[in-house]
């Protein structure tokens, strides 16, 4: 007697099969391409050598010049994902909780940015930030300043720049998890004596605390890898480690030194997401309990 | 029409039995329930005659051939869901026409019996509503209509009036009986409440654990339940202990607070031995103190309207749940006496 | 008004958000050289232009048939995951969802440099726009997957069952029944990739081939070298186009979701 009869698809693993052929194909092998090519020589008219060597990553760890802009990546990056949280909880809260008529309205506001190309918002960014740009031309004209303030081509306008191009990310997921919370655990604390700053502190911000992760995660990740941004707004003068990593390999075709720097910055980045995760999970047991 | 047989059927989810080898046989026309606790293989009994859980072990017959291989969409059976599963992008004349598209009837004859079985559930203008736009008894009735416009071999309904408020759900209670009975289809039909079970069931087949406990008429199963667990789950009862002063012929003369009673041994009686009595709170009376009967004192009185429930200590130390009628005027605290009439005992255990 | 305060904090946010945005479409209509401000009079003579810059349009051509392709590529692959994963994954559900959202999850200059190197390594480099397809299709999978899966996740299995007991076979329920009542996903899901893929930078300016190019990577080389208002006005054209796709698009799926 045939036991597995009656439910569903015949071989549903079949529907994997375009998905993971593709992933494995087009992500997975040539990230594992991408690691044996930080381990080859240089080449001489070529990409890349015959032999392999770790000379790539000695050359990384005695140049104070790449780990200085590594650590100011990572600055940026924490900066950023900062101001995104700290800008962006009240709005996502509003966006979940707020009793008001043009939710909608808010809703799409909130996601309008991510519906225009992050060049064409950086390219936003420089017509505003720019010495001969909006903000300087009113306040010069208010008589506030009489030089041009320096907001862009330094890591005050990228970092301005990034939280307009990321904060959507941020505040979709804590949107989506304090939507998550039962109001009525609100109404309850409320009902046992808790003040509503008291509700919130400890019924909605630890319960929402993993919408709060996964958006830190995410800006975080997306404005180390962000190139359009710095690039534009940080012209020549401020570099991100990004734009180091492709003008390394469009300009010199250095292969193995730019896939060592670009998987040094990637490292880092990942032990920084999980040195962060750990801390906030810690953070939320406590909480909890 | 059909007749379903069910053998050993068996159901197996990793190393716990669902479903632990029931027999049954469902009689052409007959409605039969499916009543036990939550888990207690009643839902994946119906699945598997549904179709829609694979057979572990057994074989499941409709009029004689067996359709364990047959897949779901072949077996030509009308279900209705807990949740009615109406298709929400279909209209109610769409989701009955549904199935008889699948069966390739033709234009006239589906718009005639969807008209028909529209007017049938009593929703004869509601044929273009969609089904957000519909009450939950309403919803009901599309997901009976559309499940019964198939005109299948057998009709099974998962506890389709788990969703309904009360008062709903007993009218609905008496429309499905009723439309069953005129349709005249095999019906099996799953649920957790007894009520329902008592009210529309030609035979009820109460489980526990995978297995079948007792199966039998409504009557059958309420006033002569085999097990104490079956007892107390299709209603309330009382546990009197008694003395066998003798057996004879199949009968055990069981000597109680209420006096000697007569009951069926079941075989499980001897002479002497303690024998555990159920009744049901409604065979019992109350009187005033010193009439004939057991005495004791009302500990607590409940009163719902057209009943009244009282809680009574007997001066043996037995407490006894005695349910009657509002006229009964007695409150806290007084001393009654408890009258039960002899024929309302079954036995439902004994030992030393 | 209720918590004034935080509706006022909420409004200026919200002008963060969009104080870019806006500023690009008026500098668009700036009729000096310049971005100057105040601007020196109101003019459609950067959109005129624009029009009758060759490379700009080619760019725009490219860029709408590079969405449209992987649109309808990873709109598929993903749709197929998205059930496997909804319906049948079981004990590998978690597995599989990071593995579709890791795309999303990987840097994408990271992605962009490794399947450039892995294009050239396999011989086919960026002669053809396989690469380039192939990033797009990776960049938009995840859009697809999460809001195919979103709505695969309130698809009711007893509407499946019920439609099986009235004898539907696979194809019949899938098409009659699931696709109906996921549509709003699958073109939510779509729209989404086309816009990602519109938009994409980092994977484009690896993968492009020589000569070739998209319009955000034509945007941005113009950007580097180029102050006038012609940029404005290409980047508000974009902007329209985006914004024309999603009304068309909520219009359309408005009256779906509508019905039911």
């Amino acid at each position: 007697m045939s036991a597995k009869r009656g439910a569903g698809i015949a071989r549903p693993w079949l529907l994997m099969v375009p998905a993971v052929a593709l992933l494995l194909i087009f992500l997975v092998i040539p990230y594992i391409n991408i690691v044996l090519m930080s381990f080859r020589t240089p080449g001489t008219g070529t990409p890349y050598g015959v032999g392999f060597t770790i000379d790539n990553y000695l050359r990384f760890f005695s140049d104070s010049f790449y780990l200085f802009q590594v650590f100011n990546t990572l600055w940026i990056g924490a900066l950023t994902t900062a101001l995104c949280l700290i800008i962006g909880f009240p709005v996502a809260w509003q966006l979940a909780r707020g009793d008001m008529r043009f939710r909608g309205l808010a809703y799409g506001l909130v996601l309008s940015p991510l519906l225009v190309g992050i060049v064409i918002r950086s390219y936003g960014w420089t017509i505003l930030l720019g010495n001969a740009g909006l903000i300087n031309r009113t306040l010069q004209a208010l008589g506030i300043i009489d030089s041009p303030l320096p907001l862009m081509y330094n890591a005050l306008g990228i970092t301005i720049a990034l939280v307009h191009v990321f904060l959507p990310f941020m505040i979709l997921p804590i949107m989506a998890a304090i939507q998550g919370v039962d109001p009525s655990l609100e109404s309850a604390a409320r009902s046992l004596g808790a003040s509503r700053f008291t509700a919130f502190r400890r019924i909605i911000l630890p319960l929402s605390m993993p919408g709060i992760q996964a958006g830190c995660i995410l800006v975080f990740v997306l404005s180390l890898s962000a190139y359009v941004t710095p690039s534009l707004i940080g012209g020549l003068r401020v570099k991100t480690m990004a734009v180091t990593v492709v003008d390394a390999l469009i300009d010199t075709f250095q292969w193995p030194w730019g896939s060592a720097l670009a998987l040094m910055l990637s490292v880092t980045g990942a032990v920084c997401v999980l040195i962060f995760a750990r801390l906030t999970r810690m953070k939320w047991k406590v909480a909890r309990s | 029409m059909t007749e379903v047989s069910i053998e050993r059927l068996t159901k197996v989810f990793g190393s716990s039995r669902a479903v632990d080898g029931i027999s049954l046989r469902i009689a052409d026309g007959e409605f039969i329930s499916l009543l036990g606790p939550s888990g207690c293989g009643k839902t994946t009994t119906l699945k598997m005659i549904a179709g829609f859980e694979p057979v572990s072990d057994g074989a499941i017959r409709f009029d004689g051939s067996d359709v364990v291989n047959v897949p779901a969409e072949k077996r030509d059976i009308g279900m209705v869901f807990q949740n009615y599963a109406l298709f929400p992008h279909m209209t109610v004349a769409q989701n009955l026409a549904f199935g008889l598209e699948m069966r390739k009837v033709a234009k006239p004859e589906m718009e005639e019996r969807i008209a028909r079985v529209l007017d049938m559930v009593q929703l004869g203008g509601y044929a273009e509503r969609y089904p957000n736009q519909l009450s939950g008894g309403q919803q009901q009735r599309v997901a009976l209509a559309r499940a019964l416009v198939i005109e299948p071999r057998i009709l099974l309904l998962d506890e389709p009036l788990a969703n309904l408020d009360a008062k709903l759900r007993e009218e609905m209670r008496v429309f499905i009986r009723d439309l069953q009975r005129r349709v005249g289809i095999t019906t099996v039909y799953v649920t957790h409440d007894q009520a329902e079970a008592m009210t529309m069931s030609d035979r009820v087949v109460v489980m526990f654990g995978g297995r079948i406990a007792q199966m039998g008429a409504p009557a059958d199963i309420y006033e002569k339940p085999e097990t104490l667990e079956v007892a107390e789950f299709v209603g309330q009862v009382n546990l009197i202990k008694g003395r066998v002063t003798s057996v004879d012929a199949g009968e055990a003369q069981i000597s109680t607070v209420f006096g000697t009673v007569a009951v069926p041994d079941r075989g499980i009686a001897r002479p002497n031995m303690t024998a555990t009595l159920a009744l049901r709170p409604e065979a019992l009376d109350l009187a005033a103190a010193g009439e004939p009967g057991a005495a004791g004192r009302i500990t607590a009185r409940y009163y719902s309207g057209s009943l009244v429930d009282f809680r009574v200590a007997l001066s043996s130390g037995e407490e006894l749940h005695v349910q009657t009628f509002p006229n009964a005027r007695y409150s806290e605290g007084d001393d009654v006496t408890v009258r039960a009439p002899l024929d309302a005992f079954w036995l439902i255990g004994a030992a030393q | 008004m209720k918590r004034p305060v935080l509706t006022i904090y909420c409004l200026l946010v919200y002008a963060f958000l969009l104080a870019p945005i806006l500023v690009v479409v008026g500098a668009s209509f700036n009729a000096g050289n310049f971005l100057t401000f105040p601007p020196q009079g109101l003019s459609l003579r950067w959109y005129v232009t624009f029009f009758n810059n060759e490379v700009f349009m080619r760019a725009i051509r490219t860029s709408l048939w590079l969405a449209a392709v992987s649109t309808v590529i990873s709109t598929i692959i993903g749709t197929m995951a998205a059930i496997y994963y909804v319906q049948h994954a079981g004990k590998r559900k978690e597995l599989i969802r990071i593995a579709m959202l890791s795309p999303l999850l990987l840097p994408e200059v990271l992605t962009a440099i490794s399947l450039l190197f892995f294009v050239y390594t396999i011989g086919i480099g960026t002669r053809t726009i396989i690469g380039l397809v192939v990033g797009h299709v990776l960049i938009t999978l995840p859009f697809v997957f999460i809001n195919v899966s979103a709505s695969l996740e309130s698809f009711d299995s007893s509407w499946d069952m019920a439609a099986r007991s009235l004898g539907a076979g696979r194809w019949t329920r899938f098409r009659r029944i699931m696709l109906p009542l996921i549509k709003p996903g699958v073109i939510g899901g779509a729209l989404f990739a086309f816009i990602i893929s519109f938009d994409v930078f980092t994977i484009s300016f690896m993968l492009k081939g020589i000569g070739m190019s998209t319009l955000p990577i034509q945007l941005f080389d113009y950007l580097r070298t180029n102050f006038t208002p012609e940029a404005a006005a290409v980047s508000t054209l974009s902007i329209v186009l985006t914004l024309g796709v999603v009304i068309v698009s909520e219009k359309v799926l408005g009256l779906r979701i509508h019905r039911f």
